[in-house]
């Protein structure tokens, strides 16, 4: 079977800055990894690249065994491609349940009463039902970050590309959050990961990939990876303890 | 914590958390009284021809089409994100279709429907060229292409060149028949219009274009299909300006290219919508009313009349930037054609959870919950 995510040779370049020189990496179905890397390692820009807000200068993407490079964002979100951004990017004119309806509608091509019951589902499983009516504009940083999972839980992904949910939130707000995942992630959910947040990527996920520099400078297991020469010294700095 | 055990809580279910809610459209009015609203208007809308006069009727009419035009055009710029200046393209086609099928014995009411028809799908290909472009390329754009059916159609002379044609048909009826004939035509073509407007924006394309227009990437990677969502307004569009171009050729029994392609329509629907409130169903209704109400009393008044309009334009843009209906809405929370989804628990047989006292999700009634509103 193929691998659900597959990048070969993916390539890259803002101007002189090389943010994906050739990167390859193979996603198995049901994997939960982790991306860590310095800020401005290009990691946002490899979920752009993965989930076609951005074109690569060169190399696949692949999805399931298919090579999507030529689709857009919303064909390869109907595909089963679902992501959350860093920065949360709500329709604020909408209420929360209508922004998690349109991606329930849209991205898991149900409708009608099928559409309703996903979106409430998602809602239920982020915590926001509460919110169900309340326009999302008015919503607080907690809350958009779980907007955006629940919005991209509810296009049913196959793969879920999760870009640094749990920065700037509390400690038991990761917590829960990392509940949710877990379980999606236990339900045959692939969770590919950003976070700044080691200790809830290292509860989460079961393997852990290093960007730096436009490739990949470490994976494996997340203990190993972060106690890795090239980790400590790309990105924690070589003096500093890790701490998990 | 060894990761690669995951000992995660059991998976809650989808049906666990639909069991006891319901979801609804609607406003802060109940349904019945829309309806019954609805019914009202409708009602003295279809009794009036007997209850004014013959200029009157006419003037309905001239009121029917230009509501028509800026219902399209707030589809267009207040749900689509596409500001065009060009809709005239669709009028003036309209206005020679109607002329060109009643030339060829075509009942005259008849050929308002084809007519809308072929502006329809002359707008296909028109949009796979203008969208290769954004904001002010793309309403130049719209204006050229306008103006350049006019130059194709000014050099045809079977259909009157550069003067004109008359259209054949309905002048053989009395002026009273042909009075009701064309005002139950755009009765039609108006409730056509606004019914359709109202029922595309409520349904999932309407979702997919209030989410475009907060968030662009957002929706794409949601799975919106963008491009999908706006042609299919472009086409709708163009079909309802096509149909109120016909009404104009029908109306006048007289079609001239200047007039029908004239940028002088756009320039109207924009200020309608504009002081009526852009990205409201109710908006464009309430403009066209009021612009007419202003044309009515200001007639005699010559130039000044220009410069009021002008004044109140200027005034509306920097004081009430979303328009008369726009600022109402936010004021009072009221909406004539909701579009909110609210969800709440079934009333009667399953009990949803309660907190003591109130049920949740309690329904916010702030701004911008009460409908999809402003861009």
């Amino acid at each position: 079977m193929a691998p659900l995510l597959q990048l070969s040779g993916l390539q890259k370049r803002f101007g002189e800055v090389r943010i994906a020189d050739g990167l390859d990496l193979e996603l198995e179905q049901g994997a939960a990894v982790g991306i860590v890397g310095p800020n401005g390692a290009g990691k946002t820009s490899l979920f752009g690249l993965i989930s076609g807000d951005l074109r690569p200068d060169g190399g696949d993407v692949r999805l399931d065994g298919r090579a999507v490079n030529r689709l857009d964002a919303a064909s390869r979100c109907r595909l089963g491609l679902g992501r959350t951004y860093q920065v949360p990017r709500p329709f604020e004119g909408l209420t929360v349940f209508e922004n998690v309806l349109l991606a329930a509608q849209q991205g898991a091509g149900t409708r009608g009463r099928e559409s309703h019951a996903v979106a409430l589902s998602s809602l239920d499983r982020t915590r926001l039902s509460p919110d169900a009516n309340r326009p999302a504009g008015s919503l607080g940083l907690l809350a958009r970050k779980r907007l955006e999972l629940a919005r991209a839980l509810a296009t049913r992904p196959r793969l879920l590309l999760l870009d640094e949910v749990a920065g700037g939130l509390t400690d038991p707000e990761v917590r829960e959050l990392v509940e949710i995942v877990r379980a999606a992630n236990a339900e045959g959910m692939t969770v590919l990961w950003i976070e700044h947040v080691v200790r809830a990527l290292v509860a989460t996920v079961s393997r852990l990939v290093c960007l730096a520099g436009g490739t990949f400078v470490a994976d494996g297991p997340p203990q190993e990876v972060l106690e890795s020469d090239a980790v400590r010294a790309i990105y924690l700095g070589s003096t500093v303890a890790v701490a998990t | 914590m060894p990761a690669g055990t995951l000992a995660a809580p059991p998976a809650p279910t989808a049906p666990a958390a639909t069991g006891g809610w319901l979801v609804r459209r609607g406003s802060r009015l109940p349904a019945w009284l829309l309806a019954v609203l609805a019914l009202g208007c409708l009602a003295v809308l279809a009794a009036l021809p007997a209850l004014v006069s013959q200029a009157d009727t006419q003037l309905l009419v001239n009121f029917f089409v230009l509501l028509v035009m800026s219902v399209m055009w707030n589809l267009l710029a207040g749900y689509a994100g596409m500001v065009s200046i060009g809709q005239q393209a669709f009028i003036g086609l309209g206005a020679y279709g109607v002329l060109v099928l009643a030339m060829n014995g075509v009942p005259t009411i008849a050929s308002i429907p084809l007519a809308a028809l072929v502006a329809a799908v002359i707008s296909l290909p028109v949009s796979l060229v203008v969208f290769r472009l954004r904001g002010g390329y793309f309403a130049i754009a719209t204006w050229v292409v306008s103006d350049t059916a006019m130059l194709v159609i000014s050099s045809v002379s079977a259909i009157g060149g550069g003067t004109g044609h008359a259209v054949p048909g309905l002048a053989s009826l009395s002026p009273r028949a042909f009075g009701r004939v064309t005002y139950y035509a755009a009765f039609v073509v108006v409730v056509l219009a606004v019914g359709g407007a109202y029922a595309l924006l409520r349904s999932r394309l309407g979702l997919v274009l209030a989410a475009v227009r907060d968030d662009e990437i957002g929706a794409r990677s949601a799975g919106a299909r963008v491009l999908r969502a706006r042609r299919v307004v472009f086409v709708v569009a163009a079909l309802g300006c096509g149909a109120a171009g016909a009404l104009l050729a029908v109306s006048q029994l007289q079609v001239q290219a200047t007039a029908v392609f004239s940028v002088q329509w756009s320039a109207e629907m924009i200020f309608v919508t504009l002081i009526g409130g852009i990205g409201t169903m109710e908006g464009p209704i309430l403009g066209t009313i009021v612009f007419y109400l202003l044309q009515q009393n200001l007639a005699n008044e010559g130039a000044w009349y220009l410069i009021i309009f002008g004044t109140l334009a200027v005034a509306i843009a920097i004081w009430a930037p979303k328009g008369i209906w726009g600022t109402l809405e936010r004021r009072l929370g009221l909406s004539l054609f909701p579009l909110t989804h609210r969800v709440g628990p079934v009333a009667g047989t399953s009990r949803p959870p309660r907190s003591p006292g109130r049920p949740t999700p309690h329904v916010e009634r702030g701004p911008g919950a009460g409908a999809r509103s402003g861009p």
